[in-house]
């Protein structure tokens, strides 16, 4: 296999706009994994422990489903006849087209991977102690602006495996973009079986396969670099 | 530097049985006053009252005559020293101690004067790039007293901050949070379950249990002239002996009598005397106050040996450092300092 089987993917604009999509997809779903999931499970790991026993269990419910039938729920929410067209109906409003949308496809993953991000944070945030908080709020910081002057910090490691986690879950997620988001919004690993499986092209299935854990490697290498310009303490 | 007043503060944290109890406290300025008292009596919760991180069922806490009460924490200017010193793990001491003053939106020419002067108060200036978990336990101590002092508050917290230490270095860091805060002249309350270090280190002691203050006063008062029996236990007084008055002179049980310069106007009461402060004496000694007692335990103490007797009325311990030994068994006499004795 020769170097241009990889710069031809890269100069096909089919392949690339997959490849861009796949990032993008990926990327914001951590993003906002991240944004939902760090105010949840500080929320969570500042009940008692019971409390959190239950609300953990809560959390981690969807994870317990089966990915096809995970999918298949959204389409019944999102779908031309689905649930919320079926509300805005009520109100005269025209159906939206959400199935099938790059929309879709981002609804079913971060659906898919917000527990791993809310479990990972909640492993390391309860093991910050109270006394953080209070110390900072001693000295004059308000709850909101202790938060992010202590906890975020300190709360970065697990920002970080929790972001890892997602960022290559959505990169290799099957089902739920195949299903939710349909032909015209592939993703990678949607490609790869295409190729291999359909059209039986295996070199083109594994220069892809390639191309998708290099990035997942570029990708973890940034986030520590991020991670290691945040924390001093460095991630021994 | 301020004035600080708790009055009538009841505290529940189950909303059923009060932890504080009507708890009236006053801190004078510039003071250092010392909650003493066995675990669970609710010095860190009083502390925390006044810190702002409780809200009282009831009760009042004033600041130079301002009502406090609902004033929330992070408005409030009171530095904190915690038992864990809670130290910032991803800050630097430099960090650390400039962290208040930042959110203070000072400027950094300022911020840098300040913290560089703190850090030369409390010897840090070495240290000042290290990270918390590279310092030793005295050094992270003094790294919370000056991210705690350097903010310039209005009163100095502190929830045991020495227990974490060893023997000499409590020893060390005790003195140095006298010099500083006295340097300072600011207004401190000191919690510690640890008498000696209590007497050592305040202008004033509340003696706290069961969530009321049981005695308030100097060092010296508490010491000598404890007002109940469980001041007198908790702070060494080890001997407990019951009289009672016939024709207004008290006696024990047996009807030994008993001199003191001022019987009280009970009938019957505890009289509470320091093992250091009995005599063995010999057999032919005429004088007051005189016991007879069986010496059951004997136990080394160093510098003097302690002796358990059996008395008629109970148990009197006494510590001896004349170098006769007694051994168990022998019959010893005893007398009891009148000036030491204190009834309760
Ligand atoms: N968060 C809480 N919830 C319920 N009860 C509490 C809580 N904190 C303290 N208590 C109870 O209140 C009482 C007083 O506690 P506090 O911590 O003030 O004691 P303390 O004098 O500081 O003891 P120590 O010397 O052990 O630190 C104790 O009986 C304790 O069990
Ligand atoms: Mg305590």
């Amino acid at each position: 296999m020769s170097l241009g089987r990889y710069l031809s993917f890269f100069s096909d604009t089919y392949y690339l706009n997959i490849f861009v999509r796949t990032i993008r997809v990926s990327l914001i779903c951590t993003l906002v994994c991240m944004i939902l999931g760090i105010p949840t499970a500080y929320f969570i790991s500042r009940t008692s422990k019971k409390v959190r026993g239950v609300l953990m269990a809560i959390a981690i419910f969807p994870m317990l489903t089966n990915s096809v039938i995970r999918a298949f729920a959204w389409i019944n929410v999102l779908g031309k006849n689905g649930i919320i067209n079926q509300i805005l109906g009520i109100f005269n409003i025209e159906p939206v087209s959400m199935l099938y949308t790059e929309f879709s496809v981002l609804i079913g993953t971060i659906y898919l991977f917000l527990p791993l991000m809310i479990i990972t944070l909640v492993g390391v945030m309860e093991n910050i102690d109270n006394d953080m908080m209070e110390a900072a709020e001693s000295l004059g910081a308000n709850r909101i602006v202790a938060f992010f002057k202590v906890i975020l910090p300190m709360s970065v490691p697990g920002i970080i495996t929790g972001s890892v986690l997602v960022f290559t879950g959505a990169l290799t997620a099957y089902t739920t973009p195949q299903l939710l988001g349909g032909p015209s919004n592939m993703l990678m690993s949607t490609l790869i079986y295409q190729r291999a499986m359909t059209l039986n092209d295996w070199t083109s299935a594994s220069v892809i396969a390639l191309i998708m854990i290099v990035t997942t490697l570029i990708v973890m290498k940034g986030l520590n670099y991020v991670a290691s310009k945040l924390d001093k303490r460095g991630l021994e | 530097m301020a004035e600080v007043r708790l009055e009538n503060i009841t505290v529940s944290y189950d909303g059923k049985n009060n932890v504080l109890e009507g708890l009236n406290l006053k801190v004078n300025e510039g003071e250092l006053l010392a909650l003493l008292g066995p675990s669970g009596c609710g010095k860190t919760t009083t502390l925390r009252v006044i810190a702002g991180f409780i809200d009282p069922k009831d009760g009042h806490m004033y600041c130079d005559d301002r009502d406090f009460t609902r004033i929330p924490v992070h408005k409030r200017n009171f530095g904190l020293v915690f038992q864990s010193y809670a130290l910032f793990p991803h800050l630097n001491v430099y960090e650390n101690v400039a962290f208040g003053l930042k959110l203070r939106k000072m400027d950094k020419v300022t911020i840098e004067k300040k913290v560089t002067e703190i850090l030369k108060v409390c010897d840090l200036t070495e240290f000042k790039d290290r990270l918390p978990k590279n310092l030793s336990g005295g050094q992270r101590q003094r790294v919370a007293l000056a991210r705690a002092l350097v903010i310039e508050p209005e009163l100095l917290l502190l929830d045991e901050p020495l227990s974490n230490l060893d023997a000499k270095l409590r020893l060390n860091m005790r003195v140095e949070i006298k010099r500083i805060q006295k340097k300072l002249g600011i207004t401190t309350v000191f919690v510690t379950h640890d008498q000696e270090e209590c007497f050592s280190i305040s202008d004033k002691v509340a003696v706290m249990n069961g969530g009321v203050i049981e005695q308030f006063g100097t060092p010296e008062e508490i010491y000598t002239r404890p007002k109940t029996e469980f001041v007198a236990r908790f702070i060494g007084f080890e001997n407990f002996i019951k009289l009672h008055k016939v024709d207004g002179v008290l006696e024990c049980a047996d009807g030994t009598k008993i001199s003191v310069d001022d019987s009280g106007d009970k009938d019957e009461c505890l009289l509470t005397i320091r093992p250091d402060d009995i005599k063995i004496v010999a057999d032919d000694y005429k004088g007051e106050n005189v016991l007879c007692g069986e010496v059951v335990v004997r136990t080394y103490l160093g510098k003097s040996y302690q002796y358990e007797t059996m008395t008629p009325f109970g148990k009197v311990v006494v510590n001896d450092a004349s170098g006769t030994l007694y051994n168990t068994g022998d019959k010893i006499r005893m007398v009891l300092d009148k000036a030491k004795i204190v009834l309760v």
